[in-house]
């Protein structure tokens, strides 16, 4: 009895490994499929960290109807990095034309008097006109010229009063002593690349296992296979154990080829944790690979049902916008994308170092999560064999 | 050409792709709901931040500074806590993203005259947020120092509060808004939206009908036959240049009447602007199938040329303009910038060919340089 039991054991492994190593030979006999998975671990990622989510040589025009000291002081303030002074014009309509065309993000409009005005304590208004079709761009213009300005009249109202550096001492006001945690500098160079590579491992997740079980559907070897002794279990296992292996080799090469030594990554937390929760995320996403795989009877089909899980799935987890500002409902959505773990653990893990003390909760949720969802794909994906 | 042969090839393909009743409503469906999903969800508004406080002051003043805080609608306040270290793992598990602490005598030292250092901790994980969380946090301090200081004035010198006020902050900005006057997201969103699922559906549909022949060996029966090369590819790409084109006019109604973003431009210049990229964008897809042989391999191929570039160098998220010389460069040679310029423009600014003369250009150059690829490197007679 316990010898056939363990005979069993090994057959059912040897099985399991066999076809494992089937799946992984067809995706090496494929070179452009070979090409694509390398350039996106390696290049793709390497090309996101030319990317800045910043206001970076922002062009300023001026229209400056009052031509003093006092002007240009304010105008001198708006200088790189943020800003890059694109000159002045001389009446308000070509500003209205540059802006229209793009050739510059903002204008500062600085009314006669400006200097007399400030002079006599009188108060003045400066006109700032920016370009919000971009909201970003617009709103982080907006935001930093009036710091800028704000910071001018305050300095103004200071030297007004004849307050210098060492009186300052003496006026109540509050210091803003802002520290920013995790990523000092606010380097995109850090943020995105990183944020690329969880939406690489997403994409390849879902599409890799989908791929690989309707081309069996499409080619009729899936008669094949059915009538083999393998069971259904055995047939779908593989596919998911060489793709999340395919997967976790290109995160490691990438992770110790590209995100360290290029973009000097900090990894603060451990490893070890790190590559689990991925290799569990890569099995519970591919639960919604096998799903649309039951769904479709060709790869055109299952190529559109994944762009219709993974769009939504990697723009509302909160990687690319920051999950806070989205209406309600979507936010209780977000719950459901097992992709909204993830980043919570890779980010953590990565960045602030964080253990599993205090990511536990994250750590749960994705497990349930992917329990449901690999069940039920593995289920949908046993009944067509009925 | 021929143009019997080229509507025979047509006919064939539109044909299949009717008779696959799900991938048929699928060319439909994905475009429409990632608009509904993504004008609706996707948001770069930083609102709502998740804050917690350390007030070791506990006085009147620290409470209605606090409050600045507090009442705004860019804070979500998540409560006190009464040692730093607490903000530490609040911090590391993200259930807050920001945090203020108020150092002891805060009300002792302003009610003396002296300047009060108060901390506040940004998470820097999403640097776009932190940006907007310090430039918040920024203005909301000079509001208060504002205060503080006109106060001050007009203890010192003994004037009214009001003259104080003009003496204190003796600059004001107005701030207009050009094209999107309430900064409405949605609005610049929407425009961009067209071109991100005009850039990812299109392929997607293209991609996978030309492998497809050759995977299951139906191909043979083209290179058999007396088609030339150029019709055979005119006839294929016309049903998905079709099917794009009708989403175009869907998702410019979706964008009009359900997102009720304004459409300012020429009608018909968009209307053809867009026809050409959805050429470009199926031409994107015949070429990707030109190239690879397995339907996998061309899916893959589709993911890095398309949804890469048109998330990071199309305008969507990452403003062009504020990339460094080589991102700017590398987003020059994908099409979807120029018909984000040109979407936004009929959108929200109102210029039509007069200005994006260029980018149409561009994009007709693109669509030009795709099929002629696809034309040198589609065989009939392949080797071995």
């Amino acid at each position: 009895m316990n010898k056939y039991f363990t005979k069993g054991v090994i057959l059912w492994w040897s099985r399991l490994t066999a076809m494992t190593v089937k799946e992984l030979l067809q995706l090496g006999r494929d070179w452009f499929l070979v090409f694509a998975i390398i350039f996106l671990f390696t290049i793709d990622i390497l090309m996101t960290g030319n990317v800045r989510l910043e206001l970076n040589h922002a062009t300023v025009i001026v229209y400056d109807a009052d031509h003093s000291e006092a002007s240009r002081e304010l105008i001198y303030r708006f200088r790189p990095p943020y800003f890059r002074l694109g000159g002045e014009i001389l009446d308000e309509h070509e500003g209205i034309q540059l802006l229209d065309q793009g050739q510059a993000l903002m204008m500062l409009n600085i009314p006669p008097n400006f200097q007399h005005d400030l002079l006599q304590g009188k108060p003045t208004d400066v006109q700032v006109l920016v370009d919000t079709s971009n909201t970003v761009l617009g709103f982080l213009a907006a935001s930093y010229s009036a710091q800028i300005i704000g910071q001018y009249g305050f300095d103004a109202a200071l030297q007004r009063m004849g307050v210098t550096e060492k009186s300052l001492e003496n006026i109540p006001m509050i210091v803003d002593q802002h520290r920013v945690w995790y990523n000092p500098n606010q380097n995109d160079q850090w943020f995105i690349p990183i944020t690329e590579l969880l939406t690489i491992i997403t994409v390849l997740a879902i599409m890799l296992p989908a791929a690989a079980a309707v081309r069996e559907k499409e080619r009729g070897t899936i008669e094949q296979l059915i009538v083999s002794p393998l069971t259904p279990v055995q047939i779908l296992l593989p596919k998911v154990i060489a793709m999340t292996l395919v997967i976790l080799v290109g995160t490691a090469v990438s992770l110790f080829l590209v995100l360290e030594p290029v973009f000097h990554i900090p990894i603060k937390g451990s490893l070890l944790l790190f590559f689990a929760v991925t290799t569990l995320y890569t099995i519970a996403t591919s639960g919604l690979g096998l799903y649309i795989a039951t769904m479709s009877r060709n790869l055109a089909q299952a190529a559109m049902l994944a762009i219709l899980i993974l769009m939504p799935m990697i723009f509302l987890s909160g990687a690319w916008t920051p999950p806070e500002a989205m209406p309600e409902g979507l936010r209780l959505a977000m719950y459901l994308s097992p992709l909204y773990y993830f980043i919570e653990m890779g980010y953590g893990i990565l960045f602030k170092g964080a253990g599993l003390d205090i990511l536990w909760d994250s750590l749960l949720g994705l497990s349930l999560l992917g329990t449901v969802i690999f069940t039920f794909g593995v289920w949908r994906f046993k009944r067509q064999f009925r | 050409m021929n143009l019997s042969r080229i509507v025979a090839v047509a006919y064939k393909e539109w044909r299949e792709i009717l008779r696959d009743r799900l991938f048929f409503s699928l060319a439909f469906v994905v475009p429409a709901s990632l608009m509904l999903v993504f004008g609706y969800g996707l948001s770069l508004d930083v609102e709502h931040i998740p804050f917690a406080v350390v007030d070791h002051d506990r006085s009147a003043m620290s409470r209605d500074y606090l409050h600045r805080f507090i009442d705004s609608r860019y804070f979500d306040y998540k409560g006190h806590a009464s040692r730093e270290a607490e903000l530490d793992s609040l911090l590391a598990d993200s259930k807050v993203r920001f945090a203020i602490v108020i150092p002891p005598n805060f009300q002792k030292n302003l009610l003396a005259g002296r300047p009060v250092a108060v901390q506040s901790l940004i998470d820097g994980v999403f640097p776009f947020r932190t940006t907007a969380s310090k430039g918040y946090v920024i203005a909301i301090n000079a509001a208060f120092n504002g205060e503080l200081l006109a106060n001050y004035i007009s203890q010192r010198f003994g004037i009214s509060p009001e003259q104080a006020m003009a003496l204190a902050q003796p600059v004001s900005v107005q701030l207009r808004y050009l094209y999107n006057q309430e900064v409405k997201n949605v609005w610049s969103m929407v425009a961009a939206l067209m071109m991100f699922v005009l850039m990812i559906t299109p392929p997607f549909l293209t991609a996978l009908g030309i492998v497809r022949e050759k995977e299951s060996g139906s191909i043979y029966n083209i290179y058999a036959s007396t088609i030339t090369r150029g019709e055979f590819l005119i006839g294929k790409l016309a049903p998905y240049v079709g099917i794009s084109v009708i989403n175009v006019l869907i998702l410019w109604i979706m964008a009009s009447w359900l997102f009720g973003a304004p459409f300012k431009g020429d009608p018909l210049f968009f209307f053809f602007a867009s026809v050409i990229y959805v050429i470009c964008t199926t031409g994107i897809g015949l070429l990707v199938s030109l190239i690879v042989s397995t339907q996998v391999a061309a899916m893959m191929l589709t993911v890095v040329i398309t949804i890469v570039p048109s998330v990071l160098y199309s305008g969507l998220l990452v403003p062009i303009a504020s990339m460094d010389p080589r991102a700017q460069f590398e987003a020059h040679l994908f099409p979807a910038m120029y018909y984000t310029d040109i979407a936004l423009g009929s959108f929200l600014k109102g210029i039509g060919l007069e200005q994006l003369w260029g980018r149409v250009l561009a994009l007709a150059i693109y669509a030009v340089a795709l099929w002629i690829l696809s034309y040198l490197l589609f065989h009939k007679r392949p080797r071995s």
